[in-house]
């Protein structure tokens, strides 16, 4: 159910090479804007849909517009900082978001109330999906961010639309996020903003990275290796306070070997003229 | 009209001034040659030409369109090719890639006329005689051979006024042949080329005018055989009057 969201940043983040640690920005903008509107304020799935959806686009124009301003690292910077302002916000706004208790009893939709039909329901929406990012992978879209991404000037000078085709990139990661945070909350029944911290966000960088920058297939295949290593742990015969801790670890193991094993790839050389 | 028209063109990043005050006009069809001493400005001349640069004065006019605020995509739209003194290719992408997003950014008009893309794909490689490699990253070919491949996509496609960057250094005698044909063969199709080049007898033999900088200056401006003959180019260039 991660998927959408992982592939979406894999786009701008392993394919394009920007710097956007800003994911989960997205991720909360879609799961409050859309369920606290269903939930909350008894508005028609539909509109609070709609909502989401609006919302989201502005926050990717937002970080597009903020990633042609600002140097690279300036960018990855200021996109971890707008995640974390929406967090706070979403954190002490309780009149409207509850804070930290999160927005329990997240209703699914009349046809697939049971756990059986909702999964059905996600897996065709994430094969929807898929389908959708390796057509523009292997497409005209994709090359172009290829080329911007490995050298912006040379990719210019044949005609491509660095800012349009950034643009695009930054929209559909926003609404892989909007998919992912629009089928989760109902699975689970509750949205926290547990989930949405700066640990989500490393778990993105890590699959994207030991998948392969850019690559489809690999980073779908990492999201499932390390979603299964996520819950597995939990079934390891550990004493409960030690969980979390060994978690870490072995997180901090896989992004070490990761990001060696591909150093190449997420630091090429920079070239310039 | 000519294709290109600069006027009053001056670049400086701080305090150093790299342009000063250029201006030049380029005919549909000619080729110019374009020479100076290392760090003379031909390079970031030609930057500022394709948009990367913003220039502090002057203006650019492309059929007499005024494009000195358009950014480098429309430029390249509007038909101005550009050859990187480094290789323009993207060395993680396969050849046929290569070439095919250059063709896939075309304008619409440009894209028209040139009618199936993969023939025209296939049709580039033959021209850089590089089929065999087609499928393979460009990254693995020599020097020389990304040469050749720059050349022959920015050629094939369908782009009228070309800026060539230094296209003969470090490319063997045989390939600089291949160039020069390939450039001469431009000219016949009435496309119009500048090039920067540092190989003198190559500039007389396929440009039909010569503009020489330094230090951001434009020196002298001519025939290659009155250029080549004048004492100040010898100054400039070869650093010393090898008569006295
Ligand atoms: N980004 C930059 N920052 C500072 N100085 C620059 C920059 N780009 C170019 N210069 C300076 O501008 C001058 C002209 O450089 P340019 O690359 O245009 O020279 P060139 O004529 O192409 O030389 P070459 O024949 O060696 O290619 C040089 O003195 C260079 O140091
Ligand atoms: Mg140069």
């Amino acid at each position: 159910m991660i998927l959408p969201t992982v592939l979406g940043f894999n786009l701008v983040f392993g394919k394009g090479k920007i710097l956007h640690f800003g994911q989960e920005a997205f991720a909360i903008v879609a799961a409050y804007s859309v369920w606290v509107a269903v939930v909350r304020y008894q508005i028609p799935f539909g509109i609070g849909l709609g909502l989401g959806l609006g919302l989201v686009v502005l926050v990717a124009l937002l970080l597009a517009w903020l990633s042609f301003r600002l140097e690279a690292d300036g960018f990855g910077v200021m996109s971890i900082a707008l995640h974390l302002v929406f967090l706070a916000v979403v954190l002490n706004w309780q009149s409207v978001t509850r804070g930290s208790l999160g927005i329990p009893k997240i209703p699914r939709w009349e046809l697939f109330q049971s756990l059986e039909a909702y999964t059905l329901l996600c897996i065709l929406v994430v094969i929807v999906w898929v389908v959708f990012i390796l057509w523009l992978d292997r497409g005209k879209f994709g090359r172009n961010l290829s080329a911007l991404a490995e050298h912006p000037w040379h990719a210019q000078s044949l005609g491509i639309n660095r800012k349009r085709i950034h643009t695009i990139a930054f929209i559909i990661a926003a609404l892989g996020a909007l998919t992912s945070n629009v089928l989760l909350p109902p699975y689970i029944h509750i949205l926290t903003p547990n989930d949405y911290g700066f640990p989500a966000m490393i778990l993105f960088v890590m699959i994207v990275v030991s998948g392969g920058p850019g690559r489809v297939w690999g980073v779908i295949a990492a999201t499932f290796i390390l979603m299964f290593l996520k819950e597995g742990i939990r079934f390891v015969a550990l004493p409960p306070d030690m969980i979390g801790p060994v978690r870490l670890m072995l997180f901090g193991i896989i992004l070490f070997v990761a990001v060696w094993w591909r150093r190449d790839s997420i630091f090429p050389q920079e070239r310039k003229i | 009209m000519p294709i290109l028209s600069v006027s009053g063109l001056s670049f400086s990043i701080g305090d150093h001034q790299i342009l000063k005050n250029i201006s030049f006009d380029v005919d549909e069809g000619e080729v110019i040659g374009l020479i100076g001493p290392n760090g003379s400005g031909k390079t970031t001349l030609f930057n500022v030409l394709s948009g990367f640069l913003k220039p502090i004065s002057g203006t650019v006019h492309l059929r007499g369109k005024d494009i000195t605020r358009a950014i480098p995509s429309k430029r390249a739209q509007m038909g101005i090719g550009r050859v990187f003194q480094n290789f323009g290719i993207f060395r993680e992408m396969t050849l046929e890639e290569n070439v095919l997003v250059a063709l896939e950014s075309l304008s619409k008009d440009q894209r028209g006329e040139l009618g199936d893309l993969k023939e025209v794909v296939k049709g580039t490689l033959e021209m850089a005689g590089l089929t065999q490699f087609a499928k393979q990253k460009a990254g693995s070919l020599s020097g020389g051979q990304m040469r050749l491949l720059e050349m022959s996509r920015t050629f094939k496609t369908g782009k009228d006024l070309f800026l060539l960057d230094e296209p003969t250094a470090g490319v063997s005698p045989k390939m600089t042949h291949q160039i020069s044909d390939l450039i001469t063969g431009l000219k016949k199709s009435g496309k119009t080329a500048l090039v920067i080049e540092h190989d003198l007898p190559f500039i007389g033999k396929i440009c039909d005018k010569v503009i020489v900088l330094d230090v951001g200056e434009i020196v002298l401006h001519g025939k290659p055989s009155e250029v080549q003959k004048s004492k100040e180019l010898q100054e400039i260039y070869f650093g010393a009057d090898p008569t006295t």
